[in-house]
């Protein structure tokens, strides 16, 4: 049985914000005024950060994860290509996954394929792609219609698959997108592509896609319980719709990590951090104060029918995380895990009892958090959380899928 | 007043119509009626009283079906030039606030010969260099997940104006109109998000071509079109005089807020 695959994922937040920024400033994201950029300060900054999740891989996480955001103090990473480039020659194990490049602000899918392939070859076939159409604030980054975006967004990952798999040149005749010549080189090392993973809210249209093209759903979401639990079961009944059988490692989600001795110790290591990260990073993202552009009309996009059923069922008064205000309520939101290896271990484990997912990506930088308590949360972590977590997982996996015992289509192997 | 949808080669199109004499087309903005109001309103029903309105939805706007390949200028006005088609009207008086301005100009400058005068309220569509239409996009996101005090005083001129708080109340509105809000929004991405934004750079070199009488008129306080828009195309249009109306104290839904003012200035117009 394959137990569960425990992934780093650094987001790399700029940590140098001035002490009143909540007060003085009304987002984090956009059009938070880049004069906040300390030069002297920063220094070295992406370097810290790249060498983290070197030492992620070093004490044997199974993968590194990047992604793509722009103009923000949440994730210094507009380019993931780029943080991925220097990751795969710094390390020899561990995957590489780009979760994932926003294809709608690409100006071409093609550029993305020929990118991806370097990078696959250049870790020796150890890339996951992951592809997303971006949330709301990108389409003010970009100017990215939002309307549109998602044809635009199937259209780009059929090219872009082609392009790993038909032989070239062919003609792409595409709506947005067409080519005349697409004969990409290199071509990706894993056969027959690397891969694919999607991110995603619970819009069944898209895990109907994600079924259907035989991808890995990632799961966009912060905040882990009951509709994590649900979640987990429409994509289960989705890929029955398709003849396919729900295989955990078809699922991931992100959870945040911080990891001292004792609970006690945890807390007071981490509280620095998760304050800063909770206020600062997720304002214009995930809090209600200022004007967040995350899930409101239009952006990201929903189709209008969707729209009524997302205003019948949803509450625009409700707390986000990061209007979480103190410690028990960061407790319920169970996004970010707080305390000794034991505490961690029971939360994640119930967590997979709840809602079976077979990769687990967890971030465990917040904020302004300092570099030696980043890696020996992480230490703790892949010493004394994650071998009993893999063990657990098995039994979980093989009690909750027995079918999985059985031989299982090579697509999702 | 009636409500129903035709068929324009293939394409739903709802449209209310009222009033009786020459036939006069409408097309809405976000401000509007099916914007965000399923039906007309006090100015619309002004415009009624000598004409026969028809006033169209947008693609995907309120009971109007989507455009099947793209949303361009091109392709909006184009279905535009078959709804009319559609309906068997030949000759019409053409008036457009906001988004429905832009594509009211579009239309003309193609097909002058089928406009006989042409009106345009707080209308988009012209690129003026450093004058921006504002983001109603960024706009349409309530600060605090509740608040749309900047939506209301970019298409009103206050965001406390009564009229302001009928059309986007805080927290949330009837659930019908929060729907065509949405779809209004939909449409203004798919045409005007990119360039940003609600504008087509050839536009103001074509105006000279809808050399019909012209009346261009706009709010004094208009927080998404600025006011130099108004001058643009009142110097772009041969037949508006070279000026344009600006209606003190009014916001970019002008003809909402000022009903009395706006419609005694068309009536006029389309009367002389």
């Amino acid at each position: 049985m394959r137990p569960v695959e425990l992934y780093c994922w650094h987001f790399m937040s700029y940590p140098h914000l001035p002490k009143d920024f909540d007060e003085k400033y009304d987002t984090g994201w956009v059009t938070v005024p880049n004069k906040l950029w300390d030069k002297e300060k920063s220094k070295g900054l992406l370097r810290q950060y790249i060498d983290q999740l070197v030492y992620a891989s070093q004490i044997g996480f199974d993968g590194m994860v990047l992604n793509e955001h722009h103009q923000n103090i949440y994730g210094l990473m507009p380019s993931p290509n780029i943080i991925a480039a220097a990751l795969a020659h710094a390390t020899r194990r561990g995957k590489i996954v780009v979760l994932g490049n926003l294809l709608p602000l690409h100006m071409n899918p093609l550029r993305v394929a020929e990118e991806y392939a370097m990078l696959d070859n250049m870790s020796d076939g150890r890339l996951i792609a992951g592809f997303a159409p971006g949330s709301g604030p990108e389409t003010f980054n970009y100017d990215i219609p939002s309307a549109p975006s998602r044809e635009n967004f199937w259209e780009a990952v059929d090219l872009i698959r082609e392009a790993w798999t038909k032989p070239g040149p062919f003609a792409y005749e595409g709506k947005h997108y067409p080519l005349r010549y697409v004969n990409p080189w290199p071509q990706p090392t894993q056969r027959p592509h690397p891969p694919i993973w999607i991110p995603s809210g619970r819009s069944k249209g898209t895990l109907r896609q994600i079924a259907r093209h035989g991808y890995s759903y990632f799961l966009s979401s912060r905040s882990h319980g009951a509709a994590t639990a649900k979640a987990q079961q429409t994509f289960a009944s989705v890929l029955g719709e398709y003849g396919q059988k729900y295989e955990p490692h078809r699922m991931g989600i992100l959870m945040s990590c911080c990891v001292g001795e004792t609970d006690k110790e945890a807390q007071e290591k981490s509280e620095e951090g998760i304050w800063y990260f909770l206020k600062n990073c997720l304002k214009g993202h995930q809090r209600r104060e200022g004007r967040q552009l995350t899930f409101g009309p239009g952006v990201p996009y929903i189709p209008p029918e969707e729209w009524r059923d997302f205003l019948k069922f949803s509450d625009p008064t409700t707390p986000l995380l990061g209007d979480t205000e103190d410690w028990d309520d960061l407790e319920r939101s169970a996004s970010i895990l707080v305390g000794s290896p034991d505490t961690v271990y029971e939360r994640l484990a119930a967590l997979l009892e709840q809602a079976p997912v077979g990769n687990l990506l967890l971030q465990f930088h917040l904020g302004n958090m300092a570099d030696d308590f980043t890696r020996e949360s992480m230490n703790l972590f892949a010493t004394r959380v994650a071998p009993r977590l893999r063990e657990k997982s098995k039994e979980i996996f093989a009690r909750k899928f027995p079918y999985l015992n059985e031989s299982m289509p090579e697509a999702v192997k | 007043m009636s409500t129903r949808v035709i068929d324009a080669h293939g394409r739903k199109v709802a449209l209310i119509e009222a009033g009786s004499g020459e036939p006069l087309v409408y097309l809405h903005g976000f401000a509007d009626l099916h914007g965000a109001m399923g039906e007309l309103q006090p100015f619309h029903e002004g415009l009624a009283k000598n004409r026969r309105v028809y006033a169209l939805a947008m693609p995907g706007v309120n009971g109007s079906g989507d455009l099947a390949e793209g949303w361009s200028p091109e392709d909006v006005t184009f279905s535009l030039l078959q709804t009319f088609d559609a309906l068997g009207l030949q000759q019409f008086d053409l008036v457009g606030h906001c988004t429905g301005g832009w594509f009211a100009a579009e239309f003309a400058v193609r097909h002058p010969e089928r406009v006989r005068k042409l009106a345009l309220i707080g209308a988009a569509g012209l690129f003026v260099s450093g004058e921006l239409i504002g983001d109603v996009f960024m706009n349409a996101q309530p600060e605090r997940g509740v608040d749309y005090k900047t939506l209301r005083r970019m298409l009103f001129s206050s965001s406390d104006h009564p009229v302001a708080q009928q059309y986007y109340p805080d927290i949330r509105g009837d659930m019908d109109v929060e729907v065509r809000r949405y779809e209004m929004l939909r449409f203004g991405s798919f045409t005007g998000f990119k360039p940003p934004y609600f504008y087509n750079r050839s536009l103001i070199d074509r105006l000279y071509r809808a050399s019909m009488p012209a009346c261009v008129i706009a709010g004094e306080k208009d927080g998404m079109v600025p006011l130099a828009h108004a001058h643009a195309y009142a110097r772009g249009l041969p037949g508006s005089g070279g000026k344009a109306h600006v209606i003190a104290g009014a916001g970019h839904a002008a003809h909402l807020e000022e009903p009395g003012k706006v419609g005694e200035i068309l009536a006029d117009f389309l009367q002389r």
